[in-house]
């Protein structure tokens, strides 16, 4: 169902910012970026590794969210879905210029499939392991593996569903229907275990 | 329910699927209900994924950076898109999307126009509603704002105000413990508004709130969508509709009515009104 409630408000808000920031308001353009630059940042992170890397491009995909506010469209997307798109977006770009391994995420109690990560990547998938997974321990828990592998590269990587369907050596249909119900499982997760 | 649809649902949200398959999706939210509400929950989920990432500041000066850049920009000229969107379009797309996103009530407002032009003297309609009746004010959007956006902007703005402070409401409401009850905010030069309800009825399993406004001089009804209240009894919507065919009447009236979800593209209220007027 459709997630109701006071979130709503809050997402109403947005869309405003969203749009005044269209009509070229500089103030709601801080707003918006008030809102997002942090978990943006933090997956700018995880997608590229390198805090330095990901700080240029939040850049680029702020700059971006500012020339293209104006054609941003409520009946398509959440807020936060369509900045999170144009920060992957930017994310990828990059990761395939320079022709760097995808970076693939480790499941928090080891099952799964095993991440594909090497040098830099090792290190900072070990580091926000640590940090990880008591916290998403319990949320992905119950998240078969092969959902919660096939949902992590699809998020956290810049490979297409069919290349994942390759790397876990899967037909694609399967790794898709993975997905689905990896993503729409870990809400229904953590909407169990929220306070 | 495990379906294409939903996985179709994913993928976009997940930005995986093909441009054309993407811009085909797209098309197809425009106009299904039941492609957007998957939409919604693979959303919550890519929101909640992402805010479990370990927290990163990001580093200090970087918005002066960023603003530098835009600067360089757009120097001398605003930014591309305010100039090349029509704002209409860019209007008329989000209270759609209200309306579509939004989703399902009843509320029955009653309003006088006064037989001008929305656009000659641009004002806001606030409506207050419970159940079986309404209260009618209407504000003069500050500065007569020419531009859609600037409307749109004070419309947003004033329905956050009223949702933060109820008492600020230029219309009586009923005292709390009273049933169902809310108010609604509408432009009707731009045919878009927000809806706010609370204490709703909780609806039966395949029924929904359906929000209308009707034309009482020409009997017109227009469907404004379906309010998303399923596991609550509040929330604060945008809504829009089509513009009113045939000359104006003086006359709006609002409602909100529980129709069977089973019945596809309802035209007219058939269903039991919980919000607005019920001699409407």
């Amino acid at each position: 169902m459709i997630p109701p409630g006071p979130n709503d408000s809050a997402i109403a808000e947005e869309i405003a910012l969203l749009a005044q920031a269209g009509a070229g308001d500089r103030d709601a353009f801080r707003r918006v970026y008030a809102r997002y630059s942090g978990p943006l940042f933090a997956l700018a992170v995880r997608l590229v590794g390198d805090p330095g890397d990901a700080e240029e491009l939040l850049q680029d995909a702020f700059v971006k969210i500012w020339r293209n506010a104006a054609a941003y469209d409520a009946r398509k997307s959440r807020p936060f879905t369509w900045v999170v798109t144009i920060l992957r977006r930017t994310c990828i770009d990059h990761l395939r210029k320079r022709r760097r391994a995808p970076v693939t995420t480790p499941m928090p109690d080891g099952a799964g499939a095993p991440p594909d990560v090497a040098g830099a990547d090792a290190v900072r998938l070990a580091v926000d392991n640590d940090d990880e997974a008591d916290r998403l321990r319990g949320a992905l828990a119950e998240i078969p593996p092969g959902q919660r592998s096939a949902l992590e590269l699809a998020l956290f990587s810049d490979l297409t569903h069919a290349e994942i369907a390759r790397r876990l050596e899967q037909p694609p249909g399967t790794v898709k229907s993975w997905i689905r119900r990896g993503l729409l499982g870990l809400r229904a997760t953590l909407n169990n275990s929220a306070p | 329910m495990k379906t294409p649809l939903e996985e179709l649902a994913c993928l976009y949200v997940l930005d995986q699927l093909e441009e054309q398959k993407r811009a085909e999706f797209e098309e197809r939210l425009l106009r299904d209900p039941a492609a957007v509400a998957l939409v919604r929950e693979a959303e919550a989920g890519l929101a909640r994924r992402i805010h479990e990432l370990p927290p990163r500041e990001p580093p200090v000066g970087l918005l002066g950076r960023i603003e530098q850049r835009l600067d360089q920009r757009t120097t001398g000229a605003p930014p591309a898109h305010a100039r090349g969107i029509a704002p209409w379009a860019a209007i008329a797309r989000w209270g759609l999307a209200a309306a579509i996103v939004v989703g399902l009530g009843a509320i029955a407002i009653q309003l006088w126009q006064r037989n001008r032009a929305a656009t000659d003297r641009p004002v806001v309609i606030v409506v207050g509603l419970d159940q079986g009746r309404n209260a009618l004010a209407e504000l003069p959007l500050a500065g007569s704002p020419a531009s859609a956006d600037a409307r749109f902007i004070q419309l947003a703005s004033l329905a956050e105000r009223y949702w933060d402070k109820p008492g600020d409401l230029p219309v009586k409401m009923n005292s709390p413990g009273a049933g169902g009850r809310g108010y609604a905010l509408f432009d009707p030069g731009s045919n878009q508004g927000f809806i706010a309800v609370q204490q709703l009825p909780a609806v039966e399993p395949g029924q929904r709130y359906h929000l209308w406004i009707l034309d009482a001089a020409s009997g017109q009804v227009r469907e404004a969508g379906v309010l998303p209240l399923a596991g609550s009894s509040r929330g604060l919507y945008f809504f829009s509709v089509a513009p009113a065919a045939g000359p104006k009447s003086g006359r709006l009236d609002f409602l909100v009515t529980v129709e069977n979800a089973a019945e596809p593209d309802a035209t007219r209220p058939r269903g039991r009104v919980v919000l607005g007027d019920r001699g409407i």
